[in-house]
């Protein structure tokens, strides 16, 4: 009977079923949307954000999960010299190397952790990318700096990387990176060559010629940190005679919301290491849960405009229909039999508006990141999305969906329904 | 009241002819006193008790059929049935031997819109027997006829009452009705006033006079 009424009064259902495949079809394309967007706005954020988890020797002092050459941080020379190194030149050039070492102290450099624990944490769920550092005092051109080994793949991979502005990132090789005011004090340019040590130069200790190949900015004029070369990690270990060792591993999550985890995870399998996070962290799985939320409640409110017009056409259908519903009862239908005529109808309302808005939904969502370039770039979604609409179709969201349109379909069914079999039979019939 | 007899209800309108029908029908309940139909006390039962009682005791033809406009005929003779939990197959069989009995076979399938008042009031009738009931209630079941499809209407009531021996109480202010009938109450101010036998609508009937009805009704 509810399948021969919708079917028989087109006009009406057409009007309540539209009301469901419109909610339906716009909560399915904003969830796409917002999978679509999370997962760009997930890529988007790993390559703009610095490594998330800090890995260092636990008796190693750290701020915070601070990594050194990216921010601007001033600190003078401390009085303590780092652990001198075996075998590590002669007792002339030791008040040099302390001075010099006292920076890898602060930073983070005076405690080391095998190279082979980057490797553990590579294969950990979860780790996006992993980038093994070692910070060393040392000697370019016989000037005082803080040396970085770096692997730069996955230097540049975890981290922010370096802001070359001029020549290139290291590849292999005796190739050396320098910080812009160093390389302005010692009147270098990209293609010099320049002498690296790990203490000062003298007849016995000539050091190694390096090559530079590219400048970096490091925003920040001032402090030690502007005092800064990058070289390969293995010439680094060589150079400090530090085989085998780092002072620091940078990571990266594949997800915000899994720093925390992955953080704990290192902590609890590697000894001897703090797995530090930054307070970064935070806010970056808070603009991307947010994003969705946001998309989320507008599909919410779509659906809850349809639900009203389910609710609006059922009511409607209730009182034109009055009288059938008196004779319904008359000829000797009990309440509940009135009450799930009225509730299939809303069901099938639902299932019609679910099937066709999921339809709807999925050539929308498949046809929208065609039209991403008529989308302007500005404001909330331009900076978000770049200027592209990326939608992901994910199954569970199409079922969620219609599971959504045909639930919210039948609870605005409930009331008209009830409504009709309260109805006493001789009144419903007086009614013309 | 006998079974298997045609009463006639008639009285001026506001004397209470609908609300004495509704309570043998089992629509609403008395204020007070008692209802008993088929040895069933009404005052006494619930809502769903009623609901049952109406569906297998009693049959409803209305002075404008209701029927349910989406359906067409077959279904809305079948919809009883279906409240009463009779399998589709049945139902499906059942109507369509009703259908036949109030000569309707050839409108199995036309929606009530598709057919004439007097098609309809069939097609009611038909479904106010689907379940059997021993009594068919009636309010103005000719209000909305033209007389050839009155006194069709009647002739069927009269047949079925010979042949199923249902009783039938019609309310009716129409002279056709009353004439059909074996027996008369005339109601005033909620009262029965007069009580006419077959004799006397038989006298009337002879007398052929245009106000010679009238006369009955008051």
């Amino acid at each position: 009977m509810a399948y021969r009424s919708l079917t028989r009064r087109k006009a009406g259902s057409i009007l309540s079923i539209s009301g469901i495949v419109v909610g339906v079809t716009m909560i399915l394309v904003l969830l796409s949307l917002a999978s679509g967007t999370s997962a760009s706005t997930t890529n988007l954020l790993r390559t703009a954000v610095t490594a998330q988890i800090t890995v260092t020797n636990s008796t190693t002092p750290t701020l915070g999960g601070f990594t050194p050459p990216k921010g601007a941080f001033t600190i003078g020379s401390g009085p303590f010299g780092g652990a001198p190194p075996t075998g590590s030149g002669n007792g002339f050039s030791f008040l040099n190397q302390s001075s010099g070492g006292s920076f890898a102290t602060f930073f983070g450099g005076g405690n080391t952790i095998p190279q082979s624990d980057a490797d553990a944490i590579t294969g950990m769920k979860g780790v996006y990318a992993v980038s093994p550092e070692l910070s060393t005092s040392g000697y370019v051109d016989n000037n005082s700096v803080l040396l970085y080994g770096i692997i730069p793949p996955s230097f540049t991979e975890a981290t922010t990387g370096l802001d070359i502005v001029n020549g290139s990132m290291l590849t292999s090789g005796n190739q050396v990176v320098l910080n812009t005011v160093l390389a302005q004090n010692l009147g270098v340019v990209v293609g010099s060559n320049v002498t690296i040590s790990y203490s000062s130069l003298n007849s016995t200790n000539t050091g190694t010629s390096y090559t530079v190949v590219g400048i970096y900015s490091a925003g920040s004029t001032f402090g030690p940190t502007s005092r800064t070369a990058y070289v390969e990690l293995s010439n680094a270990q060589v150079i400090s005679n530090k085989a085998g060792l780092v002072t620091e591993i940078d990571v990266k999550t594949t997800s915000p919301s899994l720093v925390h985890s992955v953080a704990s995870g290192i902590q609890n399998s590697i000894t001897g290491v703090t797995a530090s996070t930054g307070s970064s962290v935070a806010s970056e799985a808070s603009l991307s849960s947010s994003l969705t939320i946001f998309f989320i409640v507008m599909g919410l409110v779509a659906l809850l405009a349809a639900a009203f017009g389910v609710t609006n056409t059922m009511i409607m259908s209730v009182s034109e229909r009055t009288r059938e519903i008196g004779t319904l009862r008359a000829i000797g239908a009990q309440r509940r039999q009135v009450t799930m005529i009225f509730m299939s109808e809303s069901f099938l309302i639902g299932a019609v508006g679910a099937v066709v808005g999921a339809f709807l939904g999925i050539v929308i969502s498949l046809i929208l990141p065609y039209f991403s370039s008529s989308v302007s770039s500005s404001g909330l979604f331009g900076g978000i999305l770049n200027g592209r609409l990326s939608t992901s179709l994910v199954l569970s969201n199409i079922l969620l969906c219609m599971a959504l349109g045909i639930v919210v379909s039948v609870l605005a069914g409930i009331y008209p329904s009830l409504r009709a079999s309260r109805m006493k039979p001789e009144e419903a019939l007086r009614y013309a | 009241m006998k079974k298997g007899e045609i009463l006639g209800i008639v009285g001026p309108s506001g004397s209470g002819k609908s609300t004495l029908l509704n309570l043998i029908g089992g629509m609403g309940r008395p204020s007070s006193g008692s209802v008993t139909v088929d040895g069933e006390n009404l005052s006494d039962l619930g809502d769903a008790e009623l609901t049952r009682f109406r569906l297998e005791k009693i049959g409803f033809i209305f002075q404008f059929y209701n029927l349910i406009s989406t359906l067409n005929a077959a279904e809305n003779v079948a919809l009883p049935m279906a409240f009463a939990n009779v399998q589709t197959e049945e139902r499906e069989k059942r109507a369509k031997e009703l259908l036949r009995v109030v000569g309707m076979e050839h409108r199995f399938d036309h929606l009530p819109n598709q057919m004439s008042g007097g098609e309809q009031q069939r097609v009611a009738v038909a479904r106010a027997l689907a379940n059997n009931p021993p009594v068919i209630l009636g309010d103005e079941p000719t209000g909305d006829l033209d007389s050839k499809s009155a006194k069709n209407l009647i002739e069927l009531i009269r047949s079925l009452r010979r042949e199923k021996k249902i009783t039938f109480i019609l309310v009716t202010h129409d002279p056709l009705v009353v004439e059909g009938c074996d027996r008369v109450y005339s109601i005033r101010d909620g009262k029965i006033n007069k009580e006419f036998s077959q004799t006397d609508i038989n006298h009337f009937k002879l007398s052929k006079k245009g106000d010679s009805m009238d006369e009955l009704l008051l």
